[in-house]
């Protein structure tokens, strides 16, 4: 089965674009079960657009506004949720503390590479 | 659909050997359900079949697959289906006359259940949908939600199972302790509800499905320990209760307390500790069981009560540790105890500090905590007895 971890981090105050990717996360996001990854920049840079029954209105900042904010999405190949809840767990012990992942099955999709 | 206790027994059976045969709760039981009720016309005219359950499982399996026939946005799955029940090991006449060729898949379904990606909510109510066999009004009736909230989430939960992958399986060994810890605490649970006094009696499903996993797994200490906790304070329902009031243990009557429950629960318990582990079930049936001793040594239970507090560190634990001390120490030290507890929520909370406050002359105070604990509680017997003893400590007027 393919899931989607969509990884949830506390703010912070360095620069994220400034920041590599942990040590200890990028052999991870290599493995063949690893079928893509994004990671997305601090929510101070997003847009909103919502329709609003055919208006489009537009907001600055994410949809969702809360201390922690939507970090990355990685998708995997899991036989059931436990080998993803696995997957998870190694992926969660290389981030800082108050980081959440939320794992998603997927119902379908495409993901062409970066 | 009500079953009578021979379809209730099958019941369980049947469904999780459909789910493993089509992958799918939801499926599952409405297969089941239909072959149920065509038993129930037909046994009772022709006859029970030799093999039941086997009739039982062929007869849901067929109708499933008729249902995926029929509905031929399935079509691709049907094919499927077909394809593996036609090569599969199995040919429908032997499983329909051999018992001993149907896989009893229970253990799978109970640990799907149970799994911890469901609310504790969903697991509760889902095993006893399915192992259990209760129907929908029945859980809605016992956890006092209307049917809908109950039908509901039913749904949502066998969902979720199939689709975030759930696994039907006995999880590996690296993950049965804490898998095996949240199946018993789904049991424990349903046994206490029934406690609590609703309408239809968990305490005797919770039993019925600890032994049915003390069949299935008889060499887990914890499973029998369970079993035996629950056959222990079982034991005492008849003398709980006398014309609706409710009798301290001290007061029971004795010979109405159900000694072949008792005698069983405590050859379970010797089974459990020869297998060496202690874990916290195992220290909880003692406990049980030194309470049905008189007269009671509570300093053992004192000191059983101090270990299950570390194993478990509940704040609860912690309270009955107190009754025990407050036994052998006197009030004041009960009182030392629970003023380091965080319990306000719980109604057991405030009716054991205010028997503490009264015994200890502290009448007014325990006033006070009668009031706040008869604000709390939940059942008729439970109202009366603290209205009683709210009268007795009223301030003279």
């Amino acid at each position: 089965m393919q899931y989607a971890l969509l990884a949830y981090s506390p703010a912070e105050t360095t620069d994220r674009a400034t920041r590599p990717i942990p040590d200890a996360l990028a052999p991870l996001l290599d493995r063949p079960d690893v079928t893509g990854w994004t990671r997305l920049h601090a929510d101070e840079s997003a847009t909103t657009l919502r329709n609003d029954e055919g208006r489009m209105l537009l907001t600055d900042g994410p949809f969702i506004d809360s201390k922690e904010y939507l970090a990355g999405l990685i998708l995997i190949e899991a036989d059931d949720l436990d080998g993803a809840l696995a997957t998870a767990a190694e992926l969660l012990r290389t981030t800082r503390p108050g980081t959440a992942i939320e794992v998603r099955p997927i119902l379908d999709g495409r993901f062409r590479g970066a | 659909m009500a079953l009578d206790a021979v379809f209730r027994d099958q019941w369980g059976r049947v469904l999780a050997t459909l789910v493993g045969i089509l992958g799918d709760i939801e499926l599952a039981e409405d297969a089941a359900a239909e072959a149920f009720a065509i038993a129930a016309e037909r046994w009772p005219r022709d006859g029970e079949p030799a093999n039941p359950t086997g009739w039982l499982i062929t007869t849901a399996r067929n109708r499933a697959i008729d249902h995926l026939r029929r509905r031929q946005v399935l079509a691709d799955k049907t094919n499927l289906l077909t394809r593996d029940l036609e090569t599969g090991p199995q040919p429908r006449e032997v499983l329909m006359d051999d018992a001993a060729t149907i896989p009893d898949e229970r253990l799978e379904l109970i640990f799907t259940c149970c799994h911890p990606a469901l609310a504790l909510e969903a697991q509760v109510a889902l095993t006893l949908r399915t192992l259990g066999g209760l129907s929908t009004d029945e859980i809605a009736l016992a956890f006092l939600v209307p049917f809908e909230t109950m039908s509901k989430r039913l749904t949502r939960t066998k969902r979720k199972i199939r689709n975030a992958g759930i696994p039907f399986a006995v999880p590996p060994d690296h993950r049965l302790p804490d898998r095996l810890a949240a199946v018993l605490a789904v049991v424990y649970l349903i046994f206490n509800q029934g406690w609590g006094g609703g309408r239809v009696d968990l305490t005797a499903e919770a039993i019925h499905l600890g032994r049915a996993l003390a069949g299935l797994m008889p060499d887990e200490p914890e499973v029998l320990a369970l079993l035996a906790l629950m056959l222990l304070h079982d034991a005492r329902k008849a003398a709980r209760l006398r014309d609706g009031q409710i009798v301290p243990l001290d007061e029971q009557d004795r010979t109405l307390w159900d000694t072949r429950q008792i005698d069983e629960g405590r050859a379970l318990l010797q089974r459990a500790m020869a297998r060496g582990r202690t874990g916290p079930y195992l220290v909880q049936g003692a406990i049980a069981d030194l309470h049905l001793h008189e007269p009671r040594d509570w300093r053992q239970i004192a000191a059983l009560y101090q270990t299950l507090a570390r194993q478990t560190r509940s704040s609860i634990v912690e309270m009955n540790r107190a009754i025990a001390v407050a036994e052998i120490d006197g009030p004041e030290a009960g009182l030392a105890i629970l003023d380091r507890l965080d319990l306000g929520h719980y109604r057991y909370f405030h009716s054991t500090r205010a028997e503490f406050l009264r015994r200890a002359g502290r009448d007014a105070e325990a006033h006070h905590a009668y009031r706040r604990a008869l604000d709390l509680a939940q059942t008729e017997p439970e109202q009366r007895f603290l209205a009683d003893r709210l009268a007795e400590t009223a301030p003279p007027s």
